[in-house]
Order: C-alpha cells, then sequence, then structure tokens
C-alpha cells in the first residue's frame, strides 16, 4: 500500500505544472471555502452577540397589554413576580434582566430622527458593559435619570455630542403625546443594522415618557448559561407561565414589533405573554446569513464541477499517457483493485496537499483581516452587523472543509481510475501513445 | 538694595493680584445681582401683553406670529395663545404645574412639551416669555466685567441648579452696570457647545399697581440660533397691561374655547 502511496506521490512530481495547476485550484476553492465560511461564521457571531445584547436575551418573556382591542402597548405589568418564578422554574438561568420597550421620536436641536428605546438598569446589565464600545462619554452615566445612550451614527445626523440634549417624543398608552428632554451620556460605535434604530435610556425615564408603573417592563431577557438550552428553557417556560395562571400567547416566530399588527386585529384586552427566543427577535435579519450561506453553496458548487472536470481530464490525460505502464503492471501480475487505488491515491494526494494549501492560505488571509480590522462600507455594516470585518474561522470547520473537498476529488477520479483497471494488459502493452 | 527690589517686586505683584479680586463680585452678591434682575422684572401680579414672533430661516420665508402672552407669576402660570396668522389662530401653550402643553385645535389633542420645546417652531422657548427665575434656577459665578458697545457690564456664568429643569443648563450672562438690566445672554449645553444667542436691546418700564413699583419689561429680544447658523428669531413685546386676569383663564378648557 505504502509503494502505491509512493507511486502516486512521485507522479505528481513527475508532472509538476499539472500538479501545480490542478493543486492550485483546489488550493484555491479551499481558501475561499475557508473565507466564505469564517465570514458565515462572523456574521452570525455578531449577530448573536449584538443581537443578545442590544434588544433579546437568549428566551425573552415579553408580551402585550392591549387598554382596548386595538391599542396594544410592547409592556409585561406585574413583572417581578413573574422574574421570581422564572428564577425558579430556570436552573439553566444565567442572568436575567428587565428592560423597557418604546418606539419614539429623538429630536435635537437640527434633526429629528424615529427610533427604537431600550429602557435599561445600566447597574444590573454586564453584557452591555462586555460588548458597547463607548466613544465617548461613560455608560455610567445612564445610572442618571433622563440620560441616554446614542450610537455614533445616530449622534451624526442628530449633529449632537455627549453632554448636549436632544427630546423624546412618544405616545403614551392613553394616547397623550408626551416628551422628556434627555441628556446625551454615551456615544458608542455601531454594531450594524441593530443599532442604527436602537438607543438606551434608564427604564425610569421610559417608564417616565410613557407615564407607567415602577412594577411594568418592556420584556424580560433571560440569559442562559448553554445557548443549547434555549428550546427546553422556552417550552418549559411556556408550561410554567400558563400554569401559574398567565396567559400566553401561541409561539410567533417573529420580532415583537413585527407582532403589532396581528395583535391589535385580535379581540383581546389585557395581559398576554410572549415567550419567544433570540432567533425569533432577529429573524427579520438572519436572511442575510442565509443568502450568504446560499451564495457559498452556490460558488463552491460551481467551483467543484469545474475542478471536478478538471480533475477528471488531468486523470484520462494521465492514462492515456501511462497506458502502456499500466499494460506492463497487469503483465507483472497487478492486480485490477491495486491500478484502481494508484489512481485514486494520486487524486486523494493532491486533494490533500491542495486542500491543506488552501486552508493554510485562508486561515492566513481570515487572521490578518481580523488583525487589521478592516473597516467596511457603512452598506456592508449594517448587514454583517459590525462595523468592521470579522471572520471567525473554526479548527473544525477547517478540516471539515479540507475533508469535502478532498472526498470530491477522490471520488470524481473513481471513474477514470476504474477504466484504468479495466484496461486489457496485452490492449494497453500495444498501445501507441 | 537687593531686598528693597524684592519687596518692591512682591508689593507690586501683590497689588496686580488683587486688582481683579477688588473687581470681582462676592459669590453672596452675584446671587443678589441675580435676584435684582429677576425682582426688576418681577410683577407679582397678573400680566398680559400682545407679543410678536419673526422667525427668520435660511431659505425659507420669513415668518410672523402674533400672540396674547398671560401669566400669573404667583402660581407659576403661563398661557400663549396665537391670534395670527389665521393657520396658527387658537393654538396655544399652556404652563401647569411645571408642565408644558400645547393644544393644537386642528386635531383638539393636548401634548405635553420640555422646556427645550422651540415655540411655534422658532427659536424661542417657554422661558423667554415667562417671569425671569435666574436666582432659582442657577448658581452663578462672575467672569469679571467686559464692554458690550458702549455699556460696561458684569458678565456672570450660570451653571444650573440640580434636580432644576431648563432649556439650558449654561448660561453666560452680560449685565448693564449701570441699568442692571440684561444685555445679551449665551446659552450653552453641558457639551459647552454654545446653542443660542439672545441679545436684549430696548427694556421698557411700567408701574405695576400689584408690585407697587415699577417693572422692568424686555421689549425686544434677538434670538441667534448657534447651531443652524443663519435662522434667528425676535421677539417684540407690546401693548402690557398688568391689570387682574380672569380667575379661570389658566385652564385646558379656555384654551380650547378660543378656538371654538
Amino acid at each position: 500500500m505504502l509503494q502505491l502511496f509512493l507511486i502516486a506521490f512521485r507522479n505528481l512530481g513527475t508532472h509538476r505544472k499539472r500538479t501545480l495547476l490542478l493543486g492550485g485550484a483546489i488550493a484555491g476553492v479551499t481558501a475561499l471555502l475557508v473565507i466564505l465560511m469564517g465570514l458565515s461564521t462572523g456574521m452570525k457571531e455578531s449577530m448573536l452577540r449584538s443581537a443578545t445584547t442590544l434588544s433579546t436575551g437568549h428566551v425573552n418573556v415579553a408580551g402585550f397589554y392591549k387598554l382596548t382591542a386595538g391599542q396594544a402597548a410592547p409592556i409585561v405589568t406585574g413583572y417581578p413576580a413573574i422574574l421570581e418564578q422564572i428564577r425558579k422554574d430556570v436552573p439553566e438561568l444565567d442572568f436575567a434582566v428587565q428592560r423597557g420597550r418604546g418606539w419614539l421620536k429623538l429630536v435635537s436641536e437640527s434633526a429629528s430622527i424615529q427610533v427604537g428605546a431600550g429602557g435599561i438598569d445600566v447597574k444590573s446589565e454586564p453584557g452591555l458593559q462586555k460588548v458597547l464600545q463607548i466613544r465617548a462619554g461613560s455608560l455610567d452615566g445612564l445610572a442618571e435619570p433622563n440620560t441616554v445612550l446614542l450610537f455614533e451614527k445616530q449622534a451624526k445626523k442628530l449633529n449632537v455630542q455627549v453632554g448636549e440634549s436632544v427630546t423624546l417624543a412618544a405616545q403614551t398608552m392613553r394616547g397623550t403625546s408626551n416628551t422628556l428632554d434627555a441628556r446625551v451620556v454615551a456615544i458608542a460605535a455601531d454594531m450594524g443594522m441593530l443599532s442604527d434604530f436602537g438607543i438606551f435610556v434608564p427604564s425610569d425615564t421610559l417608564r417616565s415618557l410613557y407615564q407607567l408603573k415602577g412594577d411594568t417592563a418592556g420584556a424580560l431577557l433571560l440569559y442562559l448559561k448553554d445557548i443549547r438550552q434555549v428550546p427546553v428553557v422556552q417550552a418549559r417556560l411556556r408550561q410554567t407561565l400558563a400554569d401559574a395562571g398567565h396567559v400566553v400567547m401561541d409561539h410567533d416566530p417573529r420580532a415583537f414589533f413585527m407582532k403589532f399588527e396581528t395583535v391589535n386585529r385580535e379581540a383581546w384586552t389585557g395581559q398576554r405573554l410572549d415567550i419567544t427566543n433570540w432567533e425569533d427577535e432577529i429573524s427579520f435579519i438572519t436572511w442575510t446569513l442565509t443568502a450568504l450561506n446560499s451564495l457559498t453553496g452556490v460558488l463552491i458548487f460551481v467551483l467543484m464541477v469545474i475542478i471536478g472536470v478538471g480533475i477528471m481530464n488531468t486523470l484520462w490525460i494521465a492514462i492515456r499517457e501511462r497506458t502502456r505502464e499500466i499494460g506492463t503492471l497487469r503483465a507483472i501480475g497487478m492486480q485490477r483493485t491495486r491500478v484502481l487505488l494508484m489512481f485514486v491515491f494520486e487524486a486523494l494526494m493532491l486533494g490533500l496537499l491542495g486542500t491543506l494549501a488552501g486552508a493554510t492560505l485562508g486561515l492566513v488571509v481570515c487572521l490578518s483581516i481580523n488583525a487589521l480590522a478592516v473597516h467596511v462600507p457603512e452598506v456592508v455594516g449594517v448587514f454583517i452587523m459590525s462595523d468592521t470585518l470579522n471572520l471567525a474561522v473554526h479548527p473544525a470547520s477547517v478540516v471539515g472543509a479540507m475533508a469535502f473537498i478532498t472526498a470530491c476529488t477522490t471520488a470524481i477520479s473513481l471513474i477514470p481510475s476504474f477504466l484504468a483497471a479495466r484496461l486489457k494488459p496485452v490492449t494497453a502493452m500495444h498501445h501507441i501513445g | 538694595m537687593r531686598l528693597k527690589n524684592m519687596l518692591s517686586a512682591a508689593a507690586v505683584a501683590l497689588a496686580l493680584l488683587s486688582a481683579p479680586a477688588a473687581l470681582a463680585l462676592e459669590p453672596a452678591e452675584q446671587v443678589k445681582l441675580l435676584a435684582t434682575i429677576d425682582d426688576r422684572q418681577r410683577n407679582g401680579g397678573d400680566y398680559k401683553a400682545m407679543v410678536y414672533l419673526e422667525q427668520k430661516e435660511k431659505g425659507k420665508a420669513d415668518l410672523v406670529y402674533e400672540l396674547v402672552v398671560y401669566r400669573r407669576d404667583a402660581d407659576d402660570k403661563l398661557m400663549m395663545l396665537f391670534t395670527k396668522p389665521k393657520t396658527e389662530a387658537g393654538k396655544g401653550y399652556l404652563r401647569l404645574d411645571k408642565n408644558l402643553w400645547n393644544y393644537d385645535p386642528n386635531v383638539g389633542r393636548w401634548e405635553r412639551r420640555t422646556e427645550r420645546e422651540r415655540i411655534a417652531g422658532t427659536d424661542s422657548r417657554r422661558a423667554d416669555f415667562d417671569e425671569s427665575r435666574l436666582a432659582e434656577e442657577y448658581d452663578p459665578s462672575y467672569e469679571g466685567e467686559a464692554k458690550l458697545g458702549k455699556y460696561t457690564a458684569h458678565v456672570l456664568s450660570l451653571k444650573v441648579k440640580p434636580g432644576v429643569d431648563v432649556a439650558y443648563p449654561v448660561v453666560k450672562l452680560w449685565v448693564d452696570k449701570a441699568s442692571g438690566n440684561i444685555l445679551k445672554q449665551e446659552e450653552y449645553a453641558l457639551s459647552g457647545r454654545k446653542m443660542r444667542t439672545a441679545l436684549y436691546p430696548r427694556w421698557k418700564k411700567t408701574y405695576s399697581e400689584s408690585k407697587k413699583d415699577d417693572v422692568w419689561i424686555p421689549e425686544e429680544i434677538r434670538l441667534y440660533d448657534e447651531v443652524e447658523k443663519g435662522n434667528s428669531t425676535t421677539i417684540l413685546v407690546k401693548t402690557v397691561d398688568l391689570r387682574p386676569l380672569e380667575a379661570n383663564l389658566f385652564t385646558k378648557a379656555w384654551l380650547e374655547s378660543k378656538s371654538r
């Protein structure tokens, strides 16, 4: 067997140009696959990090309160009691926070924008401290009432700096238009699409704007020790909260703000709870990830077809060139299976060496891009949820990509190898090539 | 000889250092100055004035509004009722218990507004029409004397007191040394950015029966937007009446009735 490997290796060395060309193509495709997978994983990780910091927990216990049938507000009333029950029912819980939810107009001296507001108790938000990159001011400033954290793009649009005031205008549940002045205490680095439409204010400020009581929250964001427990926890909470007498809405895997139309159409009034997970809350942007994965799939498929044709063609040429050699080997007693293996090993080695070089190249490219913190155009940043390109490369996915491409090249080589093995020794020896 | 020189130098230095201190107002005097400014403008009773607001905005036609301002300073009540142009007639603001309400008869709704509210979209704020409460709202610090045209003025820097809601947290004030009237006011955000400049070119003295003394009223205030350069507003205060007003005037119902 070792001899066959040796023959295959030497044969690759003999036809150096051909090997380099084909190996280069395999390396290129592998590198592309590693980079695209890195981009996709990086996007997913950025998305998870951004989403679970800015707008959602791993699991969310939120809901709607309706004063009248057609007027729903994203409110959970009496949240401390619900939170206490959740702590009892969910031992997988790492920590939980309450967030206010609002949609309001932000007015500065020279401009105004519509944004979603998250009401937070900054001292109980360890996630925010870790993820938000504060460009100016301090996140701790949000401990004071009537303050606001903006993201860079918003601050630029509104033409405000830390220390300046903006007016928050929104409609209360009773339909009164209310306003409140808030001082900008921090400006954070943009975090893609989610930060475009979101600001943070202290919970009490948001309650004051909407004229809500102190025991109301927009949502309870639950962060688990292990994110894989999300479906289990979600299912359990649906059961336990319903058993405790709360009306729990049917699962609707959409972000809360996309449900207003449906909820407003329904005839009920009062409080209903809605239990969602992080994927539901950012479902409106995960299509970018699906699109990238689909594009990667199509691209890799096309390139693999091209490489497949190349390998098949090369092996055809090799077999034609070595027909007399095959005949001689067969005449001196080499089995058909060994002839087959000889050619398969050649493709296998080409695949292994090519993918190894490609994976190394891809890895170097990914690490260099990460190290350089390459800034992407604003439009791209919106979709990849970060203003810098972040390629997340995991060893398992690199090995997976190498194995996949090597397996493909080896499988493709089986057809010409079979044909080589089927050659009759006499015919092969008489071949003039 | 050397010691003598040193002593002379020390004496000169001491004199130079003590000179601004002698000119500067003591903190108590600064507060007193603010209280005097407030008191000179305080009526104590009711107040009614016809006011014209002229708004100049870059690239737009000038707008002029006519409104009637009603005040009951004893209860901190303020009402502004727009009378002209026709499209604005019936709109108004009502300040009750530190809440500023805006009424639009076209939609028949009241909206709660803040101190930063641009009155009718101009560069004016609620405080420009209301009773002066500088001593109550700000802590002063003395910046020295300065010449403003032919006037010599005390320059005070004011910082809002904790927990007080004002449109601008930092104000720089030029007060005429001779008359005690405000000549100029620069308003800043906490970031230090200049937001607005106000000039007070004309003051009018009127005798108030309720105060049993003269009341100083700024007849004209020129407001310059420092963020949107080129935008400005002029407030002209005409026909001031200090006689008592109807008891039930400062109500939402009264303002609503004016637009029917």
